[in-house]
């Protein structure tokens, strides 16, 4: 997470309402080792991690607001900024990269105009570039949620973008 | 004792040490970047790999593995130099290699290991980081680009001081230190973090290009803030003090220091220092010489009925007594410090409670109780070394913690931590029921049916059923059910609270009726238990224990101020206090100050006192000084000069000694044998001096002669509508109205403010930093607002340091003061 990534998450911060929080804080309040549980409850709830909802965690819990910090940071898992409704993953491991998963990926952002762990200003798309999904005999290989498109081309790139930009994004 | 063999040498070691204590202790020195004695076992850095036959010869991590009978271990096998080698070679590879520049230099664990291993070119190559450094603050630098991540900082600030600002950020290569949401740090600033640094990652701003390390001279000293009694190592140049060294072996705090010990210094060596006496001529203060200054005092003080003195508790213990001398020889018995409430815990509370005006129970006590009841959570404010000795007590030894307190505070945060916050005002009540719980459970221990004084007290308790106190105090009657059979059944309990002119609620009553608890339960004259009371000043309990206070129907602080508008005190001493600050009601002190005849100050700085004054002397700091302080928990401590003093100065034993000449009296004998006479006198100084002292401190023991005593409760603040109860205090950052000159503390903490609960400053739609005013039966106030958490509602906090918004204007020493707030 660098600096710039952080003050980003502080200035697109919106309001955002504890009562989800509080609700997800309630449920494991006495259970030890709480955290984790509780961070991704609230990920679930916020669909990210809104920086003053970390921070009433923090007092709620009774743990440094550094640390919580420190484990938002450690785990891929946690993200700091709202995320889209889609998430796109394209996998650039070794057999989708053989298979030109670059050629993918140029294509998805000269559509989308937005990089790695980027997200549309309509909250509509997250690209992501992963490692590997593990399914490399349908390289190359991408996600959208949990939908999986093998064997992808060009064309296959417009008609996801095209068929995921005229659903509801509700 | 555990046997093994370390390189071919037979030692032994204690069972649960590891392989580097072992080492250590047997003079085998080990390398090692992120091992500090008093904090846990980490194993970060790989520089301290060692082999052990029983391993099979594999390099292992000294600091993390436990010794063995029988082990054998080889730190300096060729495969060990090289594994260390790289490890540097690892380390320097990102480092930005900018020691010309770094402060640390001269004093860095890498850069001496790196020349210790001749590490002279690296195999590796790799950009270096580019972190961006954080200058927010102005006292901690943080260049992470220099760090080796050995994470002390990190768990110094949580292991010991308990506040945890720092953190791992990130993971694998990408990880480094800093702070929530990479924001700057915004903490306690004590320091801890830098002093354990082995690097240059951490800096302390105010020392930023004033001196090579090496070209520093060392001198050991004692804080000459609080009255926890902290050892300091000051590093002086130029007979300048510029900083504050870390020494992990230095005191029971092994060199543990708060913000004021740490970066309030400068006051030693600032240019506002008084560099020569002053005598008011047509009506102004003028330079002068000390013949002149003196001689004008001494004409003053020549049979004068009339005059009476005010010292500060910073003087030494030689300086009180020859300062009672003085004034003995100058005919009066009326002489005080600390505005006079600000001891009485001690010399009217403990001396009624335990026949002993000290406290029967030392700060190493914290750590080895089973159960603590701290009495406002300014413990950690008023002396913050004595709250990182809470934070290690609860942390690591399991230690119960409850805090009663009219609001919360880092205490509360502990793990497992029970803070019952009260009325304001109500302390006393709540020990009087916790009392009258004890005895009703028949929790009492037999030693107390011995003492005398109890059926007084029983009888006196009847109305403080924990039910009937519900409505005076806040506290459910089963939480001080519970607190009294814990307390009780606590195998070892210590009370702790603070005392200090801006704590005017702790009183004597309120050490009474602490003590009672304590007796009550037996938890006294034992290790781990009593009852501590932690005065405010460096050497408040010296000044205690040398009797510089109102004695035997002698005028105390407050009565002084009182004669000297009424014309019977024309002559008015006072030695470094500065009354018009600290002492409550501003506008009565100064019509005292105004009123009196003849005034003479001697000081540091052209105080608002001292420039009143008639007579102005300047005097000596701690450091340029030689005498012996006195902790709160009975440390006697000895200081020397560190720092040669000004020409035109002299130090209060100096001024003391010119003036009781001036008086015709002998020349006094020098400190060291006015020492020899203080331990010739003073209960438990007995066989000290200045020659052992110089080389370990000593406790003064403390004989009890306990009784129980009826505490006198005052009687309950109502705050009324609309107004809300204002609490006085000390701010962690600062210490009496010292503090205001060392720059570090100024620094952080540069103003007064009203500290209010969210409720309240929702309801009176007051903003953080809002100027807000505060208006009390005396005075009016405009302050700065600080919205916290911690205020519990319908009460609110100012602390008292600050002169340019006194607290005493709206403040006439009330424990609780009704105040309104608007905008």
């Amino acid at each position: 997470m660098s600096k710039v990534v952080a003050q980003q998450a502080e200035e697109q911060e919106p309001e955002v309402d504890l009562i989800k929080a509080d609700q997800v804080i309630d449920k494991y309040i006495d259970l030890p080792g709480n955290l984790m549980p509780v961070l991704q409850g609230i990920q679930d709830a916020y669909g990210y991690i809104p920086r003053i909802v970390a921070d009433h965690v923090a007092e709620r819990l009774n743990v440094y607001p550094s640390q919580i910090y420190g484990v938002l940071t450690f785990y891929a898992q946690f993200h700091l900024k709202p995320r889209g409704r889609f998430i796109i993953r394209v996998c650039v491991g070794t057999a989708c990269h053989v298979q030109g998963a670059q050629r993918i990926k140029e294509t998805f952002f000269n559509l989308l105009h937005i990089a790695h762990t980027e997200t549309s200003a309509d909250l509509r798309f997250t690209f992501e570039e992963v490692a590997c999904l593990g399914a490399c005999g349908m390289a190359p290989l991408s996600m959208v949620n949990d939908d999986t498109y093998g064997k992808m081309t060009v064309q296959k790139v417009d008609e996801i973008v095209a068929k995921y930009s005229a659903l509801p994004l509700d | 004792m555990v046997n093994l063999t370390i390189d071919d040498k037979q030692v032994s070691a204690p069972k649960d040490s590891t392989i580097y204590d072992a080492a250590k202790l047997n003079g085998i020195k080990i390398p090692i970047l992120c091992h500090d004695k008093k904090l846990k076992p980490f194993g970060a850095c790989r520089m301290c790999l060692v082999e052990v036959e029983q391993m099979k010869g594999r390099q292992i991590p000294a600091c993390t593995t436990p010794i063995t009978e029988g082990m054998i271990i080889r730190t300096d096998t060729p495969d060990i130099i090289k594994a260390r080698k790289l490890v540097l070679e690892l380390l320097l590879l990102n480092h930005p290699l900018d020691c010309p520049v770094c402060d640390k230099g001269g004093d860095c664990d890498l850069q001496n290991l790196t020349y210790d291993y001749q590490v002279n070119s690296n195999r590796f190559v790799d950009s270096k980081f580019q972190h961006e450094i954080d200058y927010n603050n102005p006292l901690i630098e943080r260049d992470m680009n220099r760090c080796v991540l050995c994470g002390k900082c990190v768990r110094i600030c949580d292991e010991i001081v308990g506040f945890g600002a720092l953190t791992f950020i990130d993971r694998g290569i990408e990880t480094k230190i800093g702070c929530e949401f990479e924001k700057g740090l915004n903490c306690e600033f004590c320091g801890s973090c830098v002093s354990v640094c082995p690097v240059g990652s951490l800096l302390a701003r105010p020392f930023k290009f004033k001196s090579r390390f090496w070209a520093l001279n060392k001198q050991n000293s004692v804080c000459g803030y609080c009255g926890t009694g902290c050892n300091l190592t000051l590093g002086v140049k130029d007979n300048k003090v510029l900083t504050t060294i870390y020494d992990e072996n230095q005191g029971f705090h092994k060199g543990q220091l708060c913000v004021r010990g740490r970066f309030g210094y400068q006051f030693i060596s600032s240019d506002k220092r008084l560099t020569k006496p002053m005598v008011r001529k047509n009506g102004v203060l003028t330079e002068s010489t000390w013949d002149e200054a003196l001689e004008v005092v001494a004409g003053r003080l020549k049979g004068g009925t009339d005059v009476a003195a005010l010292a500060t508790a910073r003087l030494t213990n030689e300086e009180f007594t020859l300062f009672k001398k003085l004034l003995e020889k100058a005919g009066t018995k009326n002489f005080d410090h600390s505005a006079g409430y600000a001891h009485a815990a001690l010399t009217d509370g403990f001396a009624r409670s335990f026949g002993t005006s000290a406290s029967p129970a030392s700060i190493l006590d914290v750590q080895k109780s089973d159960l603590l009841l701290v009495i406002k959570t300014d413990t950690y404010e008023t002396h913050p070394v004595v709250g990182f000795e809470i934070n290690m007590a609860v942390k690591n030894k399991g230690v119960k913690l409850t805090v009663l307190s009219d609001k919360r505070g880092k205490l509360s945060k502990l793990p497992n931590a029970k803070t019952l916050v009260h009325t304001p005002g109500s302390e006393i009540v709540i020990l009087n029921a916790l009392a009258k719980a004890i005895l009703d459970a028949k929790l009492t221990d037999g030693s107390a049916s011995i003492i005398p004084g109890l059926p007084e007290l029983e009888l006196s308790l009847a109305a403080y059923g924990a039910d009937a106190v519900y409505s005076q105090c806040g506290i459910s009657a089963a939480d001080i059910n519970k607190l009294a059979s814990e307390y009780a059944a606590a195998e070892k309990a210590l009370i702790i609270f603070p005392v200090g002119q801006a704590y005017s609620g702790h009183t004597a009553e309120l050490a009474t009726a602490a003590a009672n608890l304590a007796l009550l339960t037996g938890k006294y004259g034992k290790e781990g238990c009593g009852v501590l009371c932690l005065s405010e000043k460096n050497n408040s309990q010296g000044a205690v224990d040398m009797g510089f206070y109102a004695q035997n129907g002698s005028m105390n602080a407050l009565q002084i101020l009182d004669a000297c508008t009424s014309g019977t005190v024309k002559t008015l001493f006072i030695a470094g206090e500065n009354p018009l600050n600290s002492y409550p009601d501003k506008d009565k002190v100064k019509s005292a100050l105004n009123a009196v005849d003849f005034l003479v100050v001697s000081e540091l700085f052209m105080t608002e006192t001292a420039a009143m004054a008639d007579v102005v002397l300047p005097v000596c700091s701690f450091a340029e000084k030689e005498g012996t302080f006195t902790s709160a928990d009975r440390r006697v401590q000895y200081v020397k000069p560190a720092v040669r003093k000004g020409i035109q100065t002299k130090t209060d034993y100096e001024v003391f000694s010119d003036l009781i000449c001036c008086l015709g009296g002998q020349i006094p004998p020098s400190t060291a044998a006015q020492f020899d006479e203080i331990a010739g006198r003073v209960p438990g100084y007995q066989g000290l001096s200045h020659a052992s002292l110089r080389i370990n401190s000593a406790f003064a023991p403390v004989s009890i002669t306990p009784a129980f005593v009826v505490p006198k409760v005052p009687a309950p603040v109502t705050t009324g509508q609309g107004m809300l109860a204002m609490v006085t205090g000390s701010a962690l950052y600062h210490s009496g109205t010292l503090s205001q000159f060392g720059e570090g503390s100024m620094y952080v903490c540069p103003e007064a403010y009203v500290e209010l609960s969210r409720t309240d400053a929702a309801a009176l739609k007051i903003a953080d930093n809002d100027l807000v005013n505060v208006s009390s039966n005396a005075g009016k106030l405009q302050l700065k607002a600080k919205v916290t958490a911690r205020m519990p509602s319908g009460v609110v906090f100012v602390p008292y340091h600050f002169s340019a918004a006194p607290v005493n204007t709206i403040w006439n020493g009330a424990a609780v003061t009704p105040v309104s707030l608007s905008k």
